[in-house]
């Protein structure tokens, strides 16, 4: 005797609605609290103290010592948290978004303070010097 | 002029065959869909599909010789052949004395070109498939045989025009012969229900073709165009499968005279081969799981055979009393 225990369940389930999430036409299903999504960078709160760089299991880090700074290509990020969790001024911070297909691996989207930025942050952090200088040097004269 | 008429009645048949077969497998994929509980593909995607496969690269492997190219031409050309000897509501285009015969063999003769292609590709998949393909060929089609056979010896008894011919089910019918003859057809209607699931290959049957375990088995080096083919004769083979076991079991027809009384009842035809289609594919494959090759095999003969021969002998009991 054959039994085909799935048979009822089968012919309820072909009156009841789909229980999918269209995508494309709906909103994605809403990501929960503390989600880990793409990492966020604020360049001005980083002190350069590299604790990412030591903390980063995946290499998304590269330390830049003439600015004090980090660069990321977050093309190989695993999201593991941990350089937020390690960062002392919240310079890194885990965001919600999670649809980062790209044609490009090098996408300007994967990747945070680019040689140019930097060239401009060193030119910015010189003049700040000099400033500093020169009200140094007014104070003392 | 007889024979034009015929030639373009096949040709009309082949342009709707191919469309409603396509069209099933297209609310088939849907209806296994929504019982699972998803959305399913649109309706036109089995078009989508096919139109896909035909403008895709095809790939000849370095192993295959020149039969490879050949079979999956002849399987859709035998599909075709089949198409002018099958009952589709009225009396087969071609219809003769004994025309079951050459219906049987060239419905076995479209599986044995698949086997044929597959075996010429020199893939050992493919081989694996093309054996399990022969085993399930030969032990499910005498079930139907012993049965199609049984019901049209008892039909012929009614003294019809043409008999052991597919016209002559829409002359007479089982269910006419008396109530020994009913539950003979209750038997025939799990014969041939088993047999049409194990000859589309659906749910306990899907063992040549078995993706996850030998790599699509039968299909394995077959690529664009002849993908193409192969898919639009099996699935035309479908409809033709069922359209015989609506034939035979239900063959009950609108008398309307004139050509609108071919199109009423090839669409009243469709109607049944859909339903018998739904529950010997849809439903079945999507509460059913595969068996392994000596476990269908061993079904098909001490199930489904034995079942056939019990089924003719009732009805051959039921005939001369």
């Amino acid at each position: 005797m054959i039994r085909l225990p799935l048979l009822s369940t089968v012919i309820k389930n072909l009156f009841k609605k789909p229980a999918t999430n269209p995508f494309p036409k709906t909103e994605p299903v809403p990501v929960p609290e503390n989600f880990r999504g793409k990492i966020v960078y604020n360049v001005d709160k980083c002190v350069g103290c590299r604790m990412c760089v030591t903390v980063c299991p995946a290499g998304v880090f590269v330390y830049l010592p003439e600015i004090r700074k980090v660069a990321l290509w977050t093309g190989r990020c695993v999201f593991c948290k941990q350089c937020v969790d390690v960062c002392p001024t919240n310079a890194l911070q885990m965001s919600d978004e999670f649809l980062l297909a790209s044609y490009d691996k090098y996408d300007s989207k994967f990747i945070y303070v680019t040689p140019e930025e930097a060239e401009e942050i060193k030119k910015k952090q010189e003049e700040l010097k000099k400033a500093k200088a020169q009200a140094k040097a007014k104070k003392d004269q | 002029m007889n024979l034009v008429y015929a030639l373009l009645g096949l040709l009309g048949l082949y342009i709707y065959v191919s469309v409603m077969s396509l069209l099933f497998a297209g609310i088939d994929r849907k209806l296994v869909a929504r019982m699972q509980r998803r959305i399913g593909p649109p309706i036109l995607q089995p078009f989508y599909d096919f139109l896909k496969l035909v403008s895709k690269e095809t790939i000849i492997p370095n192993t295959a010789n020149f039969m490879f190219k050949v079979a999956p031409v002849l399987m859709l050309a035998t599909t075709i052949a089949l198409l002018a000897y099958t009952p589709f509501g009225f009396a087969p285009l071609f219809a003769t004395k004994g025309d079951i015969i050459v219906f049987i063999y060239l419905l076995t003769l479209a599986d044995f070109f698949l086997v044929i292609g597959v075996m010429s590709s020199g893939s050992p998949y493919g081989r694996i498939g093309a054996s399990r393909e022969v085993a399930m060929l030969v032990s499910r089609e005498p079930a139907m045989m012993l049965g199609v056979f049984a019901v049209m010896w008892g039909i012929s008894k009614f003294g019809v025009q043409k008999p052991f011919s597919l016209s002559s089910l829409y002359e007479h019918n089982i269910w006419e012969l008396g109530p020994m003859a009913w539950v003979a057809g209750a038997i025939l209607v799990y014969v041939f229900m088993s047999w049409l699931a194990s000859e589309i290959e659906a749910g306990f049957f899907n063992i040549p073709e078995a993706e996850q375990e030998i790599a699509e088995g039968t299909l394995v080096e077959y690529s664009g165009r002849y993908l193409a083919i192969i898919k639009l004769a099996e699935s035309m083979k479908e409809f033709i499968a069922a359209s015989l076991v609506v034939a035979v079991l239900f063959p009950w027809q609108l008398n309307m005279p004139g050509i609108q009384g071919y199109i009423v009842n090839l669409l009243i035809h469709t109607l049944k081969v859909f339903i018998v289609l739904f529950v010997a594919k849809t439903i079945f494959r999507t509460v059913t799981g595969r068996l392994k090759i000596s476990q269908a095999v061993n079904l098909l003969w001490t199930r489904v055979f034995a079942a056939s021969v019990i089924g003719a002998l009732i009805l051959a009991m039921g005939v001369s009393l």
